[in-house]
Protein backbone atom coordinates (compact mmCIF):
# COMPACT_ATOMS: atom_id res chain seq x y z
CA UNK A 1 0.00 0.00 0.00
CA UNK A 2 1.38 3.38 -0.97
CA UNK A 3 1.99 6.02 1.70
CA UNK A 4 -0.92 8.04 1.76
CA UNK A 5 0.70 10.85 2.84
CA UNK A 6 2.94 11.45 -0.26
CA UNK A 7 1.17 11.86 -3.55
CA UNK A 8 2.86 11.73 -6.94
CA UNK A 9 1.20 14.65 -9.05
CA UNK A 10 2.22 16.12 -12.25
CA UNK A 11 2.19 20.31 -12.16
CA UNK A 12 2.57 22.74 -14.79
CA UNK A 13 4.22 26.27 -13.40
CA UNK A 14 2.69 29.04 -15.14
CA UNK A 15 4.00 32.52 -14.28
CA UNK A 16 1.47 35.05 -14.73
CA UNK A 17 1.63 38.12 -12.01
CA UNK A 18 4.48 40.56 -12.68
CA UNK A 19 6.67 42.02 -10.05
CA UNK A 20 4.94 45.12 -10.42
CA UNK A 21 1.47 43.75 -10.03
CA UNK A 22 2.44 42.02 -6.47
CA UNK A 23 4.34 45.12 -5.15
CA UNK A 24 1.30 47.07 -5.55
CA UNK A 25 -0.94 44.48 -4.23
CA UNK A 26 0.94 44.60 -1.01
CA UNK A 27 1.01 48.38 -0.82
CA UNK A 28 -2.73 48.21 -1.25
CA UNK A 29 -3.42 45.76 1.29
CA UNK A 30 -1.29 48.00 3.85
CA UNK A 31 -2.79 50.62 2.71
CA UNK A 32 -6.36 49.93 3.00
CA UNK A 33 -5.24 48.78 6.34
CA UNK A 34 -3.99 52.14 7.32
CA UNK A 35 -6.53 53.97 5.72
CA UNK A 36 -9.29 52.28 7.13
CA UNK A 37 -8.21 52.44 10.80
CA UNK A 38 -7.25 56.18 9.98
CA UNK A 39 -10.40 56.68 8.65
CA UNK A 40 -12.77 55.39 11.54
CA UNK A 41 -10.23 57.63 13.76
CA UNK A 42 -10.94 60.81 11.63
CA UNK A 43 -14.89 60.08 11.92
CA UNK A 44 -15.02 59.50 15.49
CA UNK A 45 -11.44 60.35 17.21
CA UNK A 46 -11.11 58.20 19.95
CA UNK A 47 -10.97 59.44 23.97
CA UNK A 48 -7.86 58.55 25.83
CA UNK A 49 -9.26 59.80 29.40
CA UNK A 50 -12.27 58.74 31.39
CA UNK A 51 -12.44 62.03 32.92
CA UNK A 52 -13.35 65.56 31.65
CA UNK A 53 -12.23 67.23 29.65
CA UNK A 54 -11.75 64.15 26.70
CA UNK A 55 -9.35 64.03 24.68
CA UNK A 56 -7.80 61.97 21.72
CA UNK A 57 -4.79 59.40 21.70
CA UNK A 58 -2.95 61.06 18.90
CA UNK A 59 -3.77 64.30 17.20
CA UNK A 60 -5.83 64.52 15.08
CA UNK A 61 -3.21 66.32 12.47
CA UNK A 62 -1.38 62.94 13.54
CA UNK A 63 -3.64 60.75 12.22
CA UNK A 64 -5.21 63.00 9.23
CA UNK A 65 -1.62 63.28 7.82
CA UNK A 66 -1.30 59.37 8.12
CA UNK A 67 -4.41 59.35 6.28
CA UNK A 68 -3.28 61.95 3.33
CA UNK A 69 0.32 60.48 3.16
CA UNK A 70 -0.64 56.81 2.78
CA UNK A 71 -3.50 57.86 0.12
CA UNK A 72 -0.84 59.16 -2.17
CA UNK A 73 1.28 56.34 -1.80
CA UNK A 74 -1.74 54.39 -2.77
CA UNK A 75 -2.91 56.26 -5.43
CA UNK A 76 0.53 56.58 -6.94
CA UNK A 77 1.37 52.59 -5.86
CA UNK A 78 -1.69 52.34 -9.37
CA UNK A 79 1.33 53.26 -11.64
CA UNK A 80 3.09 50.18 -11.06
CA UNK A 81 -0.35 47.88 -11.47
CA UNK A 82 -0.80 49.88 -14.93
CA UNK A 83 2.44 49.51 -16.19
CA UNK A 84 2.53 45.55 -15.26
CA UNK A 85 -0.58 45.45 -16.95
CA UNK A 86 1.41 46.98 -20.01
CA UNK A 87 4.47 44.87 -20.24
CA UNK A 88 2.76 41.91 -19.24
CA UNK A 89 0.38 39.70 -20.32
CA UNK A 90 -0.16 37.87 -17.03
CA UNK A 91 -1.50 41.12 -15.25
CA UNK A 92 -5.06 41.90 -16.33
CA UNK A 93 -7.25 45.13 -15.54
CA UNK A 94 -10.82 43.94 -15.83
CA UNK A 95 -12.19 40.54 -16.74
CA UNK A 96 -12.53 40.12 -20.34
CA UNK A 97 -16.71 40.69 -20.39
CA UNK A 98 -17.31 40.99 -23.84
CA UNK A 99 -16.28 37.27 -24.68
CA UNK A 100 -19.26 34.59 -24.58
CA UNK A 101 -17.79 32.06 -22.13
CA UNK A 102 -16.97 34.44 -19.69
CA UNK A 103 -20.54 33.97 -18.20
CA UNK A 104 -20.48 30.29 -18.66
CA UNK A 105 -17.20 30.27 -16.55
CA UNK A 106 -18.42 32.22 -14.39
CA UNK A 107 -21.71 30.61 -13.44
CA UNK A 108 -20.14 27.11 -12.97
CA UNK A 109 -17.26 28.51 -10.85
CA UNK A 110 -20.56 30.37 -8.54
CA UNK A 111 -22.39 26.85 -8.75
CA UNK A 112 -19.22 25.27 -6.71
CA UNK A 113 -18.74 28.04 -4.18
CA UNK A 114 -22.63 27.60 -3.78
CA UNK A 115 -21.82 24.01 -2.88
CA UNK A 116 -23.94 22.76 -5.64
CA UNK A 117 -20.84 21.55 -7.63
CA UNK A 118 -18.00 19.25 -6.64
CA UNK A 119 -15.93 20.90 -8.84
CA UNK A 120 -14.81 23.85 -11.00
CA UNK A 121 -12.92 24.21 -13.98
CA UNK A 122 -9.27 25.16 -13.58
CA UNK A 123 -8.48 28.60 -14.23
CA UNK A 124 -5.47 31.07 -14.45
CA UNK A 125 -7.51 33.42 -13.77
CA UNK A 126 -11.46 32.81 -12.06
CA UNK A 127 -13.60 34.56 -13.65
CA UNK A 128 -15.63 35.57 -10.44
CA UNK A 129 -12.76 36.21 -8.49
CA UNK A 130 -11.85 38.59 -11.42
CA UNK A 131 -15.60 40.20 -11.17
CA UNK A 132 -14.75 41.02 -7.62
CA UNK A 133 -11.85 42.63 -8.45
CA UNK A 134 -13.13 44.71 -10.73
CA UNK A 135 -15.98 45.60 -8.54
CA UNK A 136 -13.09 46.50 -5.84
CA UNK A 137 -11.06 48.60 -8.38
CA UNK A 138 -14.63 50.55 -9.30
CA UNK A 139 -15.09 51.10 -4.87
CA UNK A 140 -11.11 51.89 -5.38
CA UNK A 141 -11.93 54.72 -7.61
CA UNK A 142 -14.73 56.03 -5.95
CA UNK A 143 -12.86 56.52 -2.79
CA UNK A 144 -9.90 58.04 -4.53
CA UNK A 145 -12.35 60.94 -6.21
CA UNK A 146 -14.60 61.62 -2.96
CA UNK A 147 -11.00 61.30 -1.08
CA UNK A 148 -9.15 63.88 -3.21
CA UNK A 149 -12.23 65.76 -3.71
CA UNK A 150 -12.35 66.11 -0.04
CA UNK A 151 -8.92 66.94 0.52
CA UNK A 152 -8.31 69.40 -2.32
CA UNK A 153 -10.99 71.78 -1.71
CA UNK A 154 -9.11 73.31 1.06
CA UNK A 155 -8.12 76.22 -2.33
CA UNK A 156 -11.10 75.24 -4.43
CA UNK A 157 -9.50 77.79 -6.37
CA UNK A 158 -5.87 75.56 -7.10
CA UNK A 159 -5.17 72.46 -9.66
CA UNK A 160 -6.75 69.81 -7.43
CA UNK A 161 -9.78 71.59 -6.62
CA UNK A 162 -10.60 72.13 -10.18
CA UNK A 163 -9.63 68.65 -10.54
CA UNK A 164 -11.76 66.93 -8.20
CA UNK A 165 -14.11 69.87 -7.19
CA UNK A 166 -16.86 68.73 -9.14
CA UNK A 167 -17.21 65.60 -7.14
CA UNK A 168 -18.74 67.54 -4.56
CA UNK A 169 -21.44 68.89 -6.87
CA UNK A 170 -22.28 65.63 -8.76
CA UNK A 171 -22.78 64.09 -5.18
CA UNK A 172 -25.02 67.01 -4.14
CA UNK A 173 -22.73 68.70 -1.54
CA UNK A 174 -19.74 67.80 0.10
CA UNK A 175 -21.25 66.18 3.34
CA UNK A 176 -22.46 63.63 0.60
CA UNK A 177 -19.05 63.07 -0.14
CA UNK A 178 -17.87 62.55 3.38
CA UNK A 179 -20.88 59.52 3.60
CA UNK A 180 -20.26 58.01 0.29
CA UNK A 181 -16.28 57.81 1.36
CA UNK A 182 -17.41 56.48 4.87
CA UNK A 183 -19.68 53.66 3.65
CA UNK A 184 -17.67 52.60 0.05
CA UNK A 185 -14.51 52.28 2.88
CA UNK A 186 -16.79 49.57 5.07
CA UNK A 187 -17.91 47.84 1.49
CA UNK A 188 -14.20 47.45 0.67
CA UNK A 189 -13.38 45.94 4.20
CA UNK A 190 -15.83 43.63 4.19
CA UNK A 191 -14.77 43.12 -0.01
CA UNK A 192 -10.98 41.87 2.02
CA UNK A 193 -12.75 39.58 4.19
CA UNK A 194 -14.90 37.56 1.38
CA UNK A 195 -11.02 37.87 -0.36
CA UNK A 196 -9.03 36.64 2.01
CA UNK A 197 -11.49 33.59 2.74
CA UNK A 198 -11.88 32.73 -0.91
CA UNK A 199 -8.01 32.48 -1.62
CA UNK A 200 -7.21 30.47 1.38
CA UNK A 201 -9.99 28.25 0.57
CA UNK A 202 -9.21 27.88 -2.90
CA UNK A 203 -5.51 26.65 -1.73
CA UNK A 204 -6.76 24.17 0.77
CA UNK A 205 -9.67 22.74 -1.45
CA UNK A 206 -7.23 22.77 -4.53
CA UNK A 207 -3.81 22.83 -3.30
CA UNK A 208 -2.67 24.65 -6.12
CA UNK A 209 -0.80 28.08 -4.85
CA UNK A 210 -3.27 29.97 -4.94
CA UNK A 211 -1.90 32.24 -1.71
CA UNK A 212 1.98 31.97 -2.47
CA UNK A 213 1.35 33.24 -6.42
CA UNK A 214 0.67 36.90 -5.12
CA UNK A 215 4.61 36.14 -3.53
CA UNK A 216 6.21 34.44 -6.43
CA UNK A 217 4.13 35.31 -9.51
CA UNK A 218 3.25 31.69 -10.01
CA UNK A 219 0.51 29.40 -10.49
CA UNK A 220 1.43 25.34 -9.96
CA UNK A 221 -1.32 23.90 -11.43
CA UNK A 222 -2.37 19.71 -11.40
CA UNK A 223 -5.40 20.46 -14.22
CA UNK A 224 -4.35 22.33 -16.84
CA UNK A 225 -6.40 25.46 -16.78
CA UNK A 226 -8.74 26.47 -19.52
CA UNK A 227 -7.35 29.63 -20.18
CA UNK A 228 -4.13 28.65 -20.47
CA UNK A 229 -3.77 29.96 -24.15
CA UNK A 230 -4.22 33.60 -22.94
CA UNK A 231 -0.81 33.95 -21.64
CA UNK A 232 0.78 33.11 -25.52
CA UNK B 1 -35.77 108.78 -11.54
CA UNK B 2 -34.99 110.01 -15.46
CA UNK B 3 -31.28 110.58 -14.95
CA UNK B 4 -29.46 108.08 -13.18
CA UNK B 5 -26.76 109.60 -10.83
CA UNK B 6 -23.57 108.06 -9.74
CA UNK B 7 -22.41 107.56 -6.55
CA UNK B 8 -19.99 110.21 -6.66
CA UNK B 9 -22.49 112.76 -7.89
CA UNK B 10 -25.11 111.74 -4.92
CA UNK B 11 -22.46 112.48 -2.62
CA UNK B 12 -22.19 116.12 -4.20
CA UNK B 13 -25.71 116.10 -3.65
CA UNK B 14 -25.59 115.80 -0.07
CA UNK B 15 -22.37 118.26 0.25
CA UNK B 16 -20.26 115.85 1.54
CA UNK B 17 -16.35 115.86 0.59
CA UNK B 18 -13.70 114.26 -1.28
CA UNK B 19 -12.46 113.22 1.32
CA UNK B 20 -15.56 111.53 3.08
CA UNK B 21 -16.43 110.01 -0.82
CA UNK B 22 -12.98 108.39 -0.80
CA UNK B 23 -13.33 106.68 2.15
CA UNK B 24 -16.50 105.06 0.92
CA UNK B 25 -15.02 103.24 -1.35
CA UNK B 26 -12.21 102.61 0.86
CA UNK B 27 -14.34 100.84 2.67
CA UNK B 28 -16.74 99.06 -0.19
CA UNK B 29 -13.02 97.86 -1.75
CA UNK B 30 -12.83 95.76 1.49
CA UNK B 31 -16.24 95.02 2.27
CA UNK B 32 -16.31 93.51 -1.51
CA UNK B 33 -13.51 91.49 -0.48
CA UNK B 34 -11.26 92.80 -3.26
CA UNK B 35 -7.58 93.70 -2.91
CA UNK B 36 -6.62 97.23 -2.10
CA UNK B 37 -4.75 97.65 -5.52
CA UNK B 38 -8.35 97.31 -6.83
CA UNK B 39 -9.38 100.76 -4.97
CA UNK B 40 -8.49 103.14 -8.03
CA UNK B 41 -10.88 101.13 -10.03
CA UNK B 42 -13.91 101.32 -7.28
CA UNK B 43 -13.02 104.81 -7.34
CA UNK B 44 -13.20 105.25 -11.27
CA UNK B 45 -16.83 103.24 -11.20
CA UNK B 46 -18.02 104.97 -8.09
CA UNK B 47 -17.45 108.62 -10.17
CA UNK B 48 -18.89 107.63 -13.44
CA UNK B 49 -21.15 104.49 -13.12
CA UNK B 50 -24.52 105.56 -12.69
CA UNK B 51 -26.28 104.01 -9.53
CA UNK B 52 -27.78 100.47 -11.14
CA UNK B 53 -31.41 100.30 -10.66
CA UNK B 54 -32.40 97.05 -8.41
CA UNK B 55 -35.51 94.77 -8.72
CA UNK B 56 -35.73 92.46 -5.06
CA UNK B 57 -38.53 89.67 -5.59
CA UNK B 58 -39.42 87.18 -3.07
CA UNK B 59 -40.44 83.53 -3.60
CA UNK B 60 -41.16 80.85 -1.60
CA UNK B 61 -39.18 81.69 1.62
CA UNK B 62 -39.43 83.04 4.54
CA UNK B 63 -38.00 86.82 4.41
CA UNK B 64 -35.02 85.80 7.03
CA UNK B 65 -32.64 87.43 4.40
CA UNK B 66 -34.00 89.99 4.77
CA UNK B 67 -33.94 90.06 8.07
CA UNK B 68 -30.17 89.74 7.87
CA UNK B 69 -29.47 92.21 5.11
CA UNK B 70 -31.17 95.29 7.18
CA UNK B 71 -28.43 94.66 9.65
CA UNK B 72 -25.69 94.80 7.36
CA UNK B 73 -23.28 97.59 9.13
CA UNK B 74 -20.76 98.04 6.78
CA UNK B 75 -22.13 99.81 4.37
CA UNK B 76 -25.27 100.34 6.25
CA UNK B 77 -28.25 98.68 4.74
CA UNK B 78 -30.02 101.52 4.61
CA UNK B 79 -27.22 103.09 2.84
CA UNK B 80 -27.44 100.93 0.47
CA UNK B 81 -30.64 101.04 -0.75
CA UNK B 82 -31.18 104.75 -0.14
CA UNK B 83 -28.34 106.20 -1.51
CA UNK B 84 -25.80 103.16 -3.54
CA UNK B 85 -28.63 101.00 -5.82
CA UNK B 86 -31.88 102.46 -6.99
CA UNK B 87 -34.11 100.10 -5.68
CA UNK B 88 -37.05 100.61 -7.65
CA UNK B 89 -39.13 97.49 -6.59
CA UNK B 90 -39.23 94.94 -3.14
CA UNK B 91 -41.94 93.04 -1.64
CA UNK B 92 -40.30 93.79 1.62
CA UNK B 93 -39.29 97.06 2.09
CA UNK B 94 -41.20 99.26 -0.08
CA UNK B 95 -44.20 101.49 1.25
CA UNK B 96 -46.00 101.32 -2.03
CA UNK B 97 -48.23 97.81 -2.74
CA UNK B 98 -51.32 97.05 -4.69
CA UNK B 99 -51.74 97.51 -8.39
CA UNK B 100 -49.84 100.44 -8.53
CA UNK B 101 -47.01 98.97 -6.85
CA UNK B 102 -47.56 96.04 -9.55
CA UNK B 103 -47.70 98.44 -12.20
CA UNK B 104 -44.58 99.98 -11.58
CA UNK B 105 -42.77 96.48 -11.33
CA UNK B 106 -43.66 96.42 -14.96
CA UNK B 107 -42.81 100.00 -15.70
CA UNK B 108 -39.54 99.42 -14.31
CA UNK B 109 -39.10 96.08 -16.39
CA UNK B 110 -39.47 97.85 -19.59
CA UNK B 111 -37.69 101.40 -18.87
CA UNK B 112 -34.29 100.01 -17.51
CA UNK B 113 -34.67 96.41 -19.92
CA UNK B 114 -31.27 94.53 -20.10
CA UNK B 115 -29.73 97.00 -17.20
CA UNK B 116 -31.72 95.95 -14.15
CA UNK B 117 -30.28 93.86 -11.04
CA UNK B 118 -32.43 91.21 -10.25
CA UNK B 119 -32.05 89.86 -6.34
CA UNK B 120 -34.33 86.55 -5.91
CA UNK B 121 -35.07 85.91 -2.59
CA UNK B 122 -36.86 82.00 -2.26
CA UNK B 123 -37.29 79.08 -4.26
CA UNK B 124 -39.06 77.84 -6.90
CA UNK B 125 -42.72 75.98 -6.23
CA UNK B 126 -42.57 73.97 -9.44
CA UNK B 127 -45.69 71.45 -8.19
CA UNK B 128 -49.25 72.15 -9.03
CA UNK B 129 -48.14 74.94 -11.78
CA UNK B 130 -46.70 76.12 -8.99
CA UNK B 131 -49.60 77.22 -6.93
CA UNK B 132 -48.06 77.18 -3.72
CA UNK B 133 -46.44 79.90 -3.75
CA UNK B 134 -48.39 83.31 -5.29
CA UNK B 135 -47.43 86.52 -5.45
CA UNK B 136 -49.70 89.88 -6.90
CA UNK B 137 -52.00 87.45 -8.72
CA UNK B 138 -49.75 84.93 -10.82
CA UNK B 139 -47.34 82.25 -9.38
CA UNK B 140 -43.74 83.39 -8.37
CA UNK B 141 -42.44 81.06 -11.32
CA UNK B 142 -44.21 83.89 -13.26
CA UNK B 143 -43.31 86.87 -11.86
CA UNK B 144 -39.56 84.97 -11.94
CA UNK B 145 -39.58 84.73 -15.83
CA UNK B 146 -40.83 87.96 -16.54
CA UNK B 147 -38.28 89.94 -14.46
CA UNK B 148 -35.22 87.53 -15.62
CA UNK B 149 -35.87 88.33 -19.16
CA UNK B 150 -34.65 91.82 -19.20
CA UNK B 151 -32.30 91.45 -16.32
CA UNK B 152 -28.21 92.29 -16.25
CA UNK B 153 -27.92 89.83 -13.81
CA UNK B 154 -29.12 87.88 -11.43
CA UNK B 155 -28.46 87.53 -7.78
CA UNK B 156 -29.57 84.56 -5.46
CA UNK B 157 -30.17 85.24 -2.50
CA UNK B 158 -30.26 82.39 0.11
CA UNK B 159 -30.40 78.58 0.50
CA UNK B 160 -33.72 78.40 -1.06
CA UNK B 161 -33.32 80.49 -3.93
CA UNK B 162 -29.79 78.83 -4.82
CA UNK B 163 -30.90 75.35 -3.72
CA UNK B 164 -34.69 75.26 -3.08
CA UNK B 165 -34.01 75.49 1.05
CA UNK B 166 -35.75 73.80 4.16
CA UNK B 167 -39.23 73.65 1.88
CA UNK B 168 -37.24 71.14 -0.13
CA UNK B 169 -36.81 68.89 2.54
CA UNK B 170 -37.47 65.39 1.18
CA UNK B 171 -39.98 64.66 0.70
CA UNK B 172 -40.37 68.30 -0.77
CA UNK B 173 -44.28 68.84 -1.35
CA UNK B 174 -44.54 71.80 -2.79
CA UNK B 175 -41.39 70.36 -5.38
CA UNK B 176 -39.57 73.98 -4.59
CA UNK B 177 -36.16 74.22 -6.31
CA UNK B 178 -33.18 76.88 -6.63
CA UNK B 179 -34.14 79.75 -9.28
CA UNK B 180 -31.09 78.53 -11.79
CA UNK B 181 -33.43 77.01 -14.18
CA UNK B 182 -36.03 78.92 -14.36
CA UNK B 183 -33.91 82.54 -15.39
CA UNK B 184 -33.32 81.54 -19.33
CA UNK B 185 -30.24 80.27 -18.82
CA UNK B 186 -28.91 83.16 -17.80
CA UNK B 187 -26.30 83.14 -15.42
CA UNK B 188 -27.04 83.25 -11.77
CA UNK B 189 -24.77 85.33 -8.58
CA UNK B 190 -25.50 82.15 -5.72
CA UNK B 191 -25.36 83.64 -2.71
CA UNK B 192 -26.65 80.70 0.00
CA UNK B 193 -26.90 80.70 3.79
CA UNK B 194 -29.78 80.63 5.82
CA UNK B 195 -29.52 83.50 5.80
CA UNK B 196 -26.48 85.01 3.76
CA UNK B 197 -23.95 87.13 6.40
CA UNK B 198 -25.68 90.90 5.74
CA UNK B 199 -22.02 92.18 4.74
CA UNK B 200 -22.00 89.35 2.14
CA UNK B 201 -25.18 90.19 0.76
CA UNK B 202 -24.63 94.08 0.34
CA UNK B 203 -21.03 92.93 -0.52
CA UNK B 204 -22.11 90.84 -3.46
CA UNK B 205 -24.60 92.98 -5.04
CA UNK B 206 -22.08 96.09 -4.67
CA UNK B 207 -19.83 94.16 -6.73
CA UNK B 208 -22.53 94.08 -9.63
CA UNK B 209 -23.49 97.90 -9.35
CA UNK B 210 -19.80 99.06 -9.14
CA UNK B 211 -18.75 96.99 -12.33
CA UNK B 212 -20.99 96.09 -13.74
CA UNK B 213 -19.97 92.35 -13.95
CA UNK B 214 -20.74 89.63 -11.88
CA UNK B 215 -18.19 89.08 -9.43
CA UNK B 216 -15.23 85.53 -9.99
CA UNK B 217 -17.63 82.56 -9.20
CA UNK B 218 -16.66 79.04 -8.15
CA UNK B 219 -18.13 76.02 -9.91
CA UNK B 220 -21.21 76.10 -7.79
CA UNK B 221 -22.06 79.84 -8.81
CA UNK B 222 -20.84 81.42 -5.74
CA UNK B 223 -18.70 84.45 -5.34
CA UNK B 224 -15.07 83.39 -4.82
CA UNK B 225 -14.21 85.75 -2.24
CA UNK B 226 -17.18 85.07 -0.04
CA UNK B 227 -17.67 81.31 -0.40
CA UNK B 228 -13.71 80.29 -1.23
CA UNK B 229 -12.99 78.74 2.05
CA UNK B 230 -14.04 76.01 4.22
CA UNK B 231 -15.63 77.72 7.76
CA UNK B 232 -13.21 74.52 9.34
CA UNK B 233 -10.67 75.75 7.93
CA UNK B 234 -10.63 79.79 8.43
CA UNK B 235 -12.24 78.45 12.06
CA UNK B 236 -11.00 79.94 15.54
CA UNK B 237 -11.14 76.38 16.77
CA UNK B 238 -9.08 75.11 14.19
CA UNK B 239 -6.25 74.42 16.49
CA UNK B 240 -8.34 72.27 18.57
CA UNK B 241 -9.45 70.31 16.11
CA UNK B 242 -5.75 69.24 15.16
CA UNK B 243 -4.98 68.72 18.67
CA UNK B 244 -7.78 66.29 18.72
CA UNK B 245 -9.60 68.11 22.01
CA UNK B 246 -12.78 68.17 21.26
CA UNK B 247 -16.66 68.62 23.05
CA UNK B 248 -18.35 65.66 23.81
CA UNK B 249 -21.50 67.20 24.86
CA UNK B 250 -22.75 71.09 25.05
CA UNK B 251 -21.94 70.91 29.00
CA UNK B 252 -19.04 69.36 29.30
CA UNK B 253 -15.40 70.68 30.27
CA UNK B 254 -14.35 70.58 26.82
CA UNK B 255 -17.30 72.69 25.93
CA UNK B 256 -16.59 75.43 28.32
CA UNK B 257 -13.33 75.84 27.10
CA UNK B 258 -14.19 76.06 23.79
CA UNK B 259 -13.06 73.41 22.36
CA UNK B 260 -13.48 71.63 18.72
CA UNK B 261 -16.97 71.03 18.32
CA UNK B 262 -16.24 68.25 15.35
CA UNK B 263 -17.76 65.66 17.31
CA UNK B 264 -21.34 67.05 18.27
CA UNK B 265 -22.26 66.81 14.49
CA UNK B 266 -20.07 70.32 13.61
CA UNK B 267 -20.40 70.88 9.76
CA UNK B 268 -17.55 73.43 9.19
CA UNK B 269 -15.26 71.21 7.75
CA UNK B 270 -18.02 70.66 4.57
CA UNK B 271 -19.44 74.35 4.52
CA UNK B 272 -17.96 77.21 2.48
CA UNK B 273 -19.01 80.57 3.87
CA UNK B 274 -17.41 83.72 5.42
CA UNK B 275 -18.38 82.78 9.24
CA UNK B 276 -14.92 82.37 10.12
CA UNK B 277 -13.72 85.63 8.87
CA UNK B 278 -16.46 88.58 8.44
CA UNK B 279 -18.58 86.56 11.14
CA UNK B 280 -21.90 88.24 12.34
CA UNK B 281 -23.03 91.51 13.62
CA UNK B 282 -20.27 93.21 12.39
CA UNK B 283 -17.76 90.67 13.00
CA UNK B 284 -19.08 89.94 17.09
CA UNK B 285 -19.53 86.64 17.04
CA UNK B 286 -21.06 83.38 15.03
CA UNK B 287 -22.46 79.97 15.52
CA UNK B 288 -19.75 77.80 16.25
CA UNK B 289 -18.06 80.97 18.55
CA UNK B 290 -21.47 81.44 20.18
CA UNK B 291 -20.77 77.39 21.44
CA UNK B 292 -22.94 75.95 18.32
CA UNK B 293 -22.18 73.43 15.96
CA UNK B 294 -22.19 74.84 12.36
CA UNK B 295 -25.06 73.43 10.62
CA UNK B 296 -24.11 73.51 7.09
CA UNK B 297 -26.83 76.02 6.19
CA UNK B 298 -25.18 77.51 3.39
CA UNK B 299 -24.97 74.03 1.73
CA UNK B 300 -27.03 72.90 -0.81
CA UNK B 301 -29.09 69.59 0.80
CA UNK B 302 -28.14 70.55 4.15
CA UNK B 303 -31.48 70.36 5.55
CA UNK B 304 -31.54 66.45 4.42
CA UNK B 305 -28.62 65.51 6.00
CA UNK B 306 -30.18 64.91 9.80
CA UNK B 307 -28.60 64.56 12.36
CA UNK B 308 -26.72 67.82 12.64
CA UNK B 309 -25.28 66.83 15.86
CA UNK B 310 -23.36 64.01 14.89
CA UNK B 311 -20.82 63.13 12.15
CA UNK B 312 -22.97 60.14 10.56
CA UNK B 313 -26.62 59.22 9.66
CA UNK B 314 -28.10 57.56 12.25
CA UNK B 315 -31.22 54.91 10.89
CA UNK B 316 -33.09 54.13 14.11
CA UNK B 317 -32.42 51.34 16.26
CA UNK B 318 -29.56 50.09 14.41
CA UNK B 319 -27.36 53.04 15.04
CA UNK B 320 -24.72 54.45 12.21
CA UNK B 321 -22.87 53.24 9.49
CA UNK B 322 -20.07 51.98 12.03
CA UNK B 323 -22.15 50.01 13.73
CA UNK B 324 -23.79 48.77 10.66
CA UNK B 325 -20.29 47.79 9.13
CA UNK B 326 -19.29 46.41 12.69
CA UNK B 327 -22.73 44.00 12.14
CA UNK B 328 -22.29 43.17 8.84
CA UNK B 329 -18.48 42.21 8.83
CA UNK B 330 -19.42 39.89 11.96
CA UNK B 331 -22.05 38.45 9.70
CA UNK B 332 -19.33 37.94 6.60
CA UNK B 333 -17.05 36.16 8.75
CA UNK B 334 -19.32 33.91 10.33
CA UNK B 335 -20.68 33.20 6.82
CA UNK B 336 -17.39 32.34 5.79
CA UNK B 337 -16.91 30.40 8.40
CA UNK B 338 -20.08 28.07 7.95
CA UNK B 339 -18.86 28.28 4.34
CA UNK B 340 -15.02 26.73 4.88
CA UNK B 341 -16.91 23.94 7.05
CA UNK B 342 -19.24 23.40 4.58
CA UNK B 343 -16.51 23.39 1.91
CA UNK B 344 -13.88 20.61 4.01
CA UNK B 345 -17.15 18.37 4.19
CA UNK B 346 -17.21 18.18 0.44
CA UNK B 347 -13.95 18.27 0.15
CA UNK B 348 -13.61 15.05 2.14
CA UNK B 349 -16.81 13.44 0.48
CA UNK B 350 -15.07 14.27 -3.11
CA UNK B 351 -12.04 12.90 -2.24
CA UNK B 352 -13.26 9.57 -0.75
CA UNK B 353 -15.22 9.09 -4.11
CA UNK B 354 -11.76 9.20 -5.88
CA UNK B 355 -10.56 7.23 -3.68
CA UNK B 356 -12.90 4.51 -3.32
CA UNK B 357 -12.68 5.01 -7.46
CA UNK B 358 -9.19 4.17 -7.51
CA UNK B 359 -9.06 1.41 -5.04
CA UNK B 360 -11.63 -0.15 -7.72
CA UNK B 361 -9.57 0.21 -10.71
CA UNK B 362 -6.55 -1.16 -8.68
Amino acid sequence: MALKAVKEVKRKEYYIFSPFLRIFHWIMVGSILILFVTGLLITKPMNVSTTEPFFTITSMDLVRDIHFVTAFIFTASLILRIYGFIINKGDRLFPRVWEGHFYEETVDVALHYMLIRPHHASFLRNPLARMSYAALYAMVAIEILTGFAMYFMTNPSGTGGILFGWVNLVLGGEMMTHYVHHYVAWFIILFAIGHMYMVVRAEFMEGESEVSSMFSGKKILAHTPKDANELD
Amino acid sequence: MEKRESLWEAYLKRGLSRRSFLKGCVALTSLMGLSTDMFSKVVEAAENKPLPVVVWIHGHECTGCDESFIRSASPLASDLVLNNIALEYDHLLSAACGAPFEAHLDETITKYNGQYILAVEGAVATKASGVHCMSGGHTFLHLLEKAAKGAAAIIAYGSCAAYGGIQAAAPNPTGSAGISHFVGGKPVVNVPGCPPIPEVMTGVVMHVALFGTIPPLDGDGRPKQFYGNRIHDTCYRRPFFDAGMFAETYDDAGSKAGWCLYKLGCRGPETYNSCGNLRWWQGMSYPIQSGAACIGCSNAHFWDEAPFSARLPQYGKIGDADKIGVGLGVLTAAGVGAHAVASIIQRNSRDNLLESEDEHKN
